[in-house]
């Protein structure tokens, strides 16, 4: 489980996105420098961070990075 | 180590401090590199351009059938690793083959406008075949469909060749899913599947064209990459993995460094617990693991494998924190050891710093301390040769030497398109020297050692056997090479087969033995001028008079035929300054000079004396009705 602000430093630190919180609920395509080809590296970074396994199909349609977000953390 | 390189980014410096970024990448274990790829694929290489002119750069159009994106980082990563640029560009998804077989396509067009070397990257994956099978399928009809690829993909290779001139094209071996073979229920129809595959792999590598490679992903997954991720194959069409990928990036990064003539000369070994165990100073040679019990056996598995490489033209040097005594007698006489003296160009075993051995070493080798690897298990020796020499690629080996060689292979240090003569008789060469050095040391003037060398020098349009090894000499050779353009094999094919263009040998030989092949002239007639395209001179040889002998032979072939005038040109680079006034001092007036380049011009009236202790004979591969018959243009003399 990870928090938000721990989520948010992932797409900082890893991803070099320059997102704040305020981002997470923007469409993706409203994220400054977002690329869908982001979402790969993502799925592969929450996995190993979580120790969860993603819904793939489910994240590659996620509207937001709040929506990743809600999929990484679901229970 | 990784944030300095996020903290460069987020401060916008990034671009501006793109030097420091190989060192920073060193110290790096492989698995944060994706994360600073990731970084480093932010920055516009443009922007990186612009506040370092002179740092190489190379085009990369990636193509193929998956889903690529990962590649990017990866690449660009593994090219700051060498201190290279990498300017990708991604094409649409599944675009290789018209990409490959339109000689319009934007694959040509940006491989044509590359200002560097430039790749095409063609990534392949099993999805090429799999997508084509419909059940019910046998072992058959994968045969079937990898025929058919594989022909394709040769047909391809011929477009490639025919349409684009010095640029490369990279392919790739097909990994072979066990979800594919595991399909075939019956086993002897899953074996002919097995060997229908590998058959196909086989035909890809044995695809020998001087401008593809074929990068083969076996040995990657040998070593525990995994080929694929299901779910991103299936969701994301990424029908290989990001690890697998990262892989063939850092090979395509060993390509790339060939191709900017960074390749490595020489492996520069620490002993103690480098080439054998324990502290020769404190265990005596008897006391050192060399070839018995657990470590000795490593640490000998080490020593074959650095045998290996020395036979393939590779020099070997040894600097040790050592007295000299000890391990010169340790080398001569210890029954263990399979690395003699005769082995190594040089051993320095004294107590000074190592970044001041490898400096002296690079000086007595005639060699730039850039084209040396240095293997070394002290953190403390790698830190401080990191620093004092960034050029040096360190290899830092570890405390168990099991894992010695895996280090030393990891990069492709020494790799070259093609072994030459020249390779193989290296070593032999360089210790040649040494005795001319010794000779040298026993005269009173430089002159008169000239005088007693007896240098021998033949200038001569090239064979095609020695096709490989001109390409090889403008992508190695960074001293005395006059405009730095390196020309890959299949592009000084073209240049012999220009009606216009002269593509000319110089070997040379002495009473120490025959230099071999050892520099190169490109020339190219323009109606009543002829232009000097590179001048060409192995590090071996310079500074004996040779290269005065073939610039004024070219200037009296030049007069001999009717040229007005000879043009030529000099381009400035970080490793050719001593080479800036070779035109000049041989007669010829500058035309125009700037910081980065300039261009000059002899009028033929008067053309140099020739050089009295060097016997040079040239063939400019003019027919005569005699035939071909090289012209005496230096005194024929004997030696006093």
């Amino acid at each position: 489980m990870i928090s938000v602000d721990e989520f948010v430093s992932l797409l900082r630190d890893e991803l070099a996105l320059p997102v704040t919180a305020e981002d997470l609920g923007r469409a993706l395509d409203a994220v400054d420098s977002w690329d869908s080809v982001h979402l790969l590296a993502l799925c592969t970074i929450l996995e190993r961070e979580t120790g969860r396994t993603l819904p793939f199909a489910e994240v590659l349609e996620a509207p937001s990075l709040a929506a990743v977000y809600r999929l990484a953390t679901a229970s | 180590m990784s944030d300095t390189l996020a903290e460069l980014h987020r401060a916008g410096r990034l671009a501006a401090e793109y030097p420091s970024v190989r060192g920073l990448l060193a110290e790096l274990p492989d698995d944060a590199l994706p994360r600073a790829g990731r970084f480093l694929a932010r920055l516009d290489p443009a922007e990186v351009l612009a506040a370092h002119p002179a740092t190489p750069s190379t085009t990369l159009y990636v193509t193929g059938h998956g889903t690529l994106a990962a590649l990017t980082p990866a690449l660009t990563a593994e090219f700051a690793r060498h201190g290279l640029l990498a300017q990708v560009r991604l094409s649409d998804f599944d675009g290789w083959v018209t990409d490959l077989a339109d000689p319009g396509s934007t694959l040509y067009a940006t491989l044509a406008a590359a200002a560097g070397p430039a790749f095409a990257l063609c990534v392949l994956d099993p999805a090429i075949v799999i997508g084509e099978l419909k059940p019910p399928w046998r072992a058959e009809d994968v045969h079937r469909v990898l025929t058919e690829k594989v022909a394709l993909v040769e047909r391809l290779a011929e477009v490639f060749a025919r349409t684009t001139r010095g640029a490369t094209l990279v392919l790739n071996t097909l990994p072979l899913p066990r979800e594919l073979t595991g399909q075939l229920v019956e086993l002897r129809d899953r074996a002919r599947l097995g060997a229908a595959w590998r058959e196909a792999n086989a035909r890809l590598l044995r695809l020998d064209r001087p401008e593809v490679v074929v990068v083969d992903l076996d040995p990657l997954l040998a070593d525990g990459i995994r080929a694929r991720d299901p779910r991103q194959s299936v969701y994301a069409k990424a029908h290989l993995s990001g690890e697998l990928l990262a892989g063939y990036a850092r090979e395509v990064g060993h390509l790339a460094r060939q191709a900017a003539g960074l390749a490595k000369k020489c492996l520069v070994l620490d002993l103690d617990e480098t080439l054998w165990g324990g502290v020769l100073g404190e265990v005596g040679p008897e006391g050192i693991e060399v070839a018995e019990g657990y470590r000795g056996e490593a640490f000998h598995r080490f020593q074959r494998v650095v045998k290996q490489l020395g036979s393939q033209g590779v020099l070997l040097a040894a600097v040790s924190k050592n007295d000299q005594e000890p391990v010169a007698r340790t080398l001569r006489e210890h029954p263990g050891m399979l690395l003699r003296e005769e082995d190594f160009a040089q051993v320095r075993a004294n107590w000074r710093p190592k970044h001041e051995n490898l400096a002296e070493l690079a000086r007595d080798l005639n060699l730039g301390v850039d084209s040396f690897v240095f293997a070394d298990d002290s953190p403390f020796e790698c830190g401080l040769v990191r620093r004092e020499l960034p050029g040096v690629a360190v290899v830092q080996v570890s405390g168990e030497p099991a894992l010695h060689v895996e280090a030393l292979l990891r990069d492709g240090w020494f790799d070259v398109p093609r072994l030459t003569a020249e390779d193989l008789a290296r070593p032999a060469r360089y210790r040649e020297e040494h005795a001319r050095q010794s000779f040298l040391e026993s005269f009173d003037s430089l002159e008169a050692y000239l005088r007693e060398l007896d240098i021998e020098v033949r200038v001569a349009p090239a064979e095609p056997a020695q096709l490989a090894r001109v390409s090889q000499i403008t992508l190695r050779t960074n001293q005395f090479n006059l405009t730095t353009r390196r020309l890959p094999p299949a592009e000084v094919r073209a240049l012999t087969e220009d009606p216009d263009a002269r593509v000319l040998t110089i070997a040379s030989a002495d009473r120490f033995g025959d230099n071999g092949l050892v520099g190169a002239v490109l020339l190219r007639r323009d109606g009543d001028v002829l232009r000097v395209e590179n001048f060409l001179l192995s590090c071996r040889v310079f500074a004996r008079g040779i290269e005065q002998a073939v610039l004024g032979a070219v200037l009296a072939h030049a007069r001999g035929s009717g040229v007005r005038e000879v043009r030529a040109g000099y381009r400035r680079t970080a490793k050719n300054g001593k080479v800036a006034d070779f035109y000049p001092r041989a007669g010829f007036e500058t035309v125009s000079a700037g910081p980065a380049e300039a261009e000059f011009r002899h009028d033929l009236a008067r053309t140099p004396d020739a050089v009295p202790h060097i016997r040079l004979s040239a063939d400019f591969g003019e027919q005569s009705p005699a035939g071909r018959r090289p012209a005496a243009v230096g005194p024929e003399q004997d030696t006093p």
